[in-house]
């Protein structure tokens, strides 16, 4: 008893145990999104893609780019966690749950964003029956699953010991059928060195395929396009381009995430401004490199001087001029200057920049499908001018806003299961003699 | 708790105005009791089998977008002065297309033999009436192939109906001359017909047909002010035997019928790495759960 009145888990009770008038007004709000991007979806399949801005020749919008970001997201969440739990980065213990929640939650939601695009969902099963391994599509369907299963077991791996700090804490209030949960979950985890060993051995091997496998699984994304004979995706760099813009995005996510979460559950004294910064440095590092790469893909492009790539950069610097300098200038220089100058290194003016460097990065991903597809090599005959360009309806943007409402709620529905902190692992910080034991 | 009950209402003023309906909505409930105006348009093709052709397609227009008319019932009519025909009603497809081709017997015409088509949507509900008209002399082309000194010729026979139904020469018209293709048709050639109402052209011989070399051959005449759209249609073997690409090794096609062997291995040496790592986690966490049940076993 008296080493629960001394555990971090005690904290972090309020959250698991009630919810606040202001947590049901935000879960409701969110709800009322989801349930509106149900009724445009509803929309959507009984009269068709025709709701959609989706065309003949931009046969791909706002859903590939929604898809897109949130696969990067969950990409980046699993390489940073991954990397922090395998280099047992000392500062990762207050974010690590975090960035594991993101990758899930993210991974689930980002191919439901395909299935929209798709005209016959009922004939979705021939992608299984029929699939040839030539096919990219294929490999990023059989990627996307084994990442995964890969996710669900790591997720799973870190919360055991969470999931049995809870199971014995026993001055929780909380009903019976969630204490029977935890401890089904828990699989009879004592903490014994038999089982320390074990957890830790599996929990290695899964953080560093879970890192292996986002390489991997983001690069067969953007290989989806690059081996398309598009204008602007028929480049080598795209597969290190997509994994860095994914980490750079996932990054600014955990950002905004450890924000909202130090706000909502006053959890200031575990996540420290030096989170911030060292979150902050990550994306400062990944946004330089961002900025290498795309400056390095547009200027061969550009002294090729091809027929095409050079409409398409037009293009981007007249039609899309502003999207362009924000995703490409603003959401590279920002970070740079903000996290760079130790002045400007506050968490507030870090956050500020994270949620512009999402902005940015999704319309960096807007910018890699849609002029593209609206300068194509081979144009289609009879062809309207309203096929070729590109505006998404109000059926897409309530998706999208229905998309990032489910991520929202199921991160509020997770952190009301299990703390959003580990707190086995601050547990241990605070008792370091009976980790020996 | 001010500052809570502030945020409360805010986020349920937000909540409940997502439901409120978008003022075009409303605007709709007003205006569905008002008559959406119809359009109908007639296509008409006369062919070499004594046939015609009647396509019409009706649409309505509702907030500056055009939306097709489904099940809705077309008459079509033949006329010309007051003698009038009906020649059938037909139901709109899904498109908002009706089609009726019908021969052409006992057709009322002029004493030009100029026959005058008409296709009629009668008002209903809520929408309402409209017609479309086609005027159009009766004509016909045939086609005929020869050899002569190995060269290959197209020939081109066109004629048009008398007021007695008589086929007399259509002269000094332009015939087009196409193949169809996958998506569209490949205007091979054109022919000016002579007085007699004929002509010919020497055939491409580079023109390639299916497996066995057959082409379909189109001859027309096209929005001609007094014939309308007639056509000839012929199949013919002149055209090169379609040869099919077959890969000697697999390759990247998504045709070729089995992947390149460098690629089936790859991706079995990937995911058979990945799920063994996967399944010696799952392993681990059972033995978890067995350390367990030995520990209670010792007491």
């Amino acid at each position: 008893m008296e080493n629960e009145q001394n555990s971090p888990i005690k904290e972090f009770a309020p959250q698991l145990e009630r919810t606040s008038i202001q947590g049901y007004a935000w879960i409701i709000f969110l709800l009322a999104i989801i349930g509106w991007g149900v009724y445009a979806f509803i929309q959507q399949v009984t009269r068709g893609h025709d709701v959609t801005g989706m065309r003949d020749n931009v046969v791909w919008g706002v859903y590939i780019v929604n898809f897109i970001f949130f696969m990067g997201v969950s990409y980046a969440g699993a390489l940073i966690s991954g990397t922090l739990h395998l280099f047992h980065t000392a500062w990762r213990k207050p974010i690590i749950r975090m960035a594991e929640f993101i990758t899930i939650i993210s991974l689930l939601i980002g191919p439901g964003y395909i299935l929209l695009c798709i005209g016959r969902l009922d004939k979705l099963y021939y992608l299984v029956l029929f699939g040839r391994i030539q096919s990219p599509i294929t490999w990023d369907v059989i990627a996307i699953s084994t990442d995964i299963f890969g996710c669900l077991i790591f997720l799973y791996l870190a919360l055991l010991r969470d999931l049995a700090t809870l199971r014995d804490y026993e001055s929780l209030q909380l009903p019976k059928w969630r204490k029977r949960i935890y401890k089904i979950l828990a699989l009879g985890y004592t903490g014994a060195p038999e089982q320390q060993k074990r957890l830790k051995r599996a929990t290695d091997i899964m953080a560093a395929m879970v890192i292996a496998i986002a390489i991997i699984v983001y690069s067969v994304l953007a290989w989806i396009f690059s081996v398309t004979l598009q204008p602007g995706w028929h480049s080598t760099i795209f597969g290190p381009y997509f994994v860095i813009a994914a980490v750079f995005s996932g990054s600014a996510v955990l950002i905004i995430a450890m924000w909202l979460f130090r706000k909502i559950y006053h959890l200031e004294k575990y996540i420290l401004k030096k989170h911030f910064v060292a979150v902050g440095v990550i994306m400062l590092v990944l946004a330089a490199f961002f900025g290498y790469f795309t400056f390095s893909d547009y200027l061969t492009k550009w002294y090729g001087s091809e027929k095409n790539d050079e409409l398409l950069i037009q293009l981007l610097f007249k039609k899309f001029y502003w999207p362009f300098i924000i995703s490409n200038y603003v959401g590279v220089l920002l970070p740079l200057i903000v996290v760079g100058i130790a002045k400007f290194r506050t968490i507030t003016n870090i956050t500020i920049t994270a949620v512009i460097v999402i902005i940015a990065l999704w319309l960096n991903r807007y910018l890699i499908v849609v002029p593209t597809l609206e300068s194509p090599y081979l144009p289609i005959q009879d062809s309207r001018p309203e096929w070729f360009n590109y505006g998404a309806t109000w059926v897409e943007w309530s998706l999208t806003a229905a998309g990032i409402a489910l991520f929202c709620l199921l991160f509020t529905l997770a952190s009301k299961f299990i703390p959003v902190v580990q707190v086995s692992e601050l547990q241990e910080e605070a008792k370091p003699e009976e980790v020996l034991v | 708790m001010r500052r809570s009950i502030k945020t409360y209402l805010v986020l349920l003023v937000g909540g409940i105005s997502i439901f409120l309906p978008f003022p075009g909505q409303s605007q709709e409930k007003n205006d569905s009791s008002a008559r959406l105006e119809t359009k109908m348009t007639l296509n008409y093709l006369c062919t070499s089998n004594d046939t015609v052709v009647l396509t019409a397609n009706l649409s309505i227009k509702k907030e500056n977008d055009v939306f097709v008319l489904e099940n809705a019932t077309v008459v079509f009519l033949a006329s010309a002065g007051t003698n009038s025909k009906t020649l059938g009603k037909v139901i709109t497809n899904e498109e908002g297309t009706a089609i009726l081709t019908i021969p052409l017997i006992d057709m009322p015409s002029d004493k030009d033999g100029v026959i005058t088509y008409k296709t009629k949507f009668n008002e209903s509900g809520k929408y309402t009436a409209s017609e479309a008209f086609f005027t159009a002399k009766p004509a016909k082309i045939k086609l005929s192939f020869s050899i002569q000194d190995s060269l290959r010729y197209l020939k081109v026979d066109a004629f048009q109906k008398n007021s007695k139904s008589e086929e007399v020469a259509l002269s000094k018209e332009t015939v087009m001359l196409y193949v169809p293709r996958l998506f569209s048709l490949l205007k091979i050639g054109e022919i000016a017909l002579d007085e007699n109402g004929t002509g010919s052209l020497e055939f491409p011989n580079d023109i390639i047909g299916d497996t066995l070399g057959n082409l379909t051959i189109l001859a027309r005449i096209e929005e001609n002010e007094r014939y309308g759209f007639v056509q000839g249609q012929h199949i013919i073997n002149w055209g090169v035997p379609k040869q099919y690409y077959k890969a000697e090794v697999p390759s990247r096609e998504l045709w070729t019928p089995i992947a390149p062997l460098w690629m089936i291995i790859t991706l079995v040496i990937m995911l058979a790495g990945v799920w063994a790592h996967y399944v010696y986690a799952v392993y681990e966490l059972i033995m978890i759960k067995f350390h367990k049940k030995k520990d209670k076993s010792s007491f």
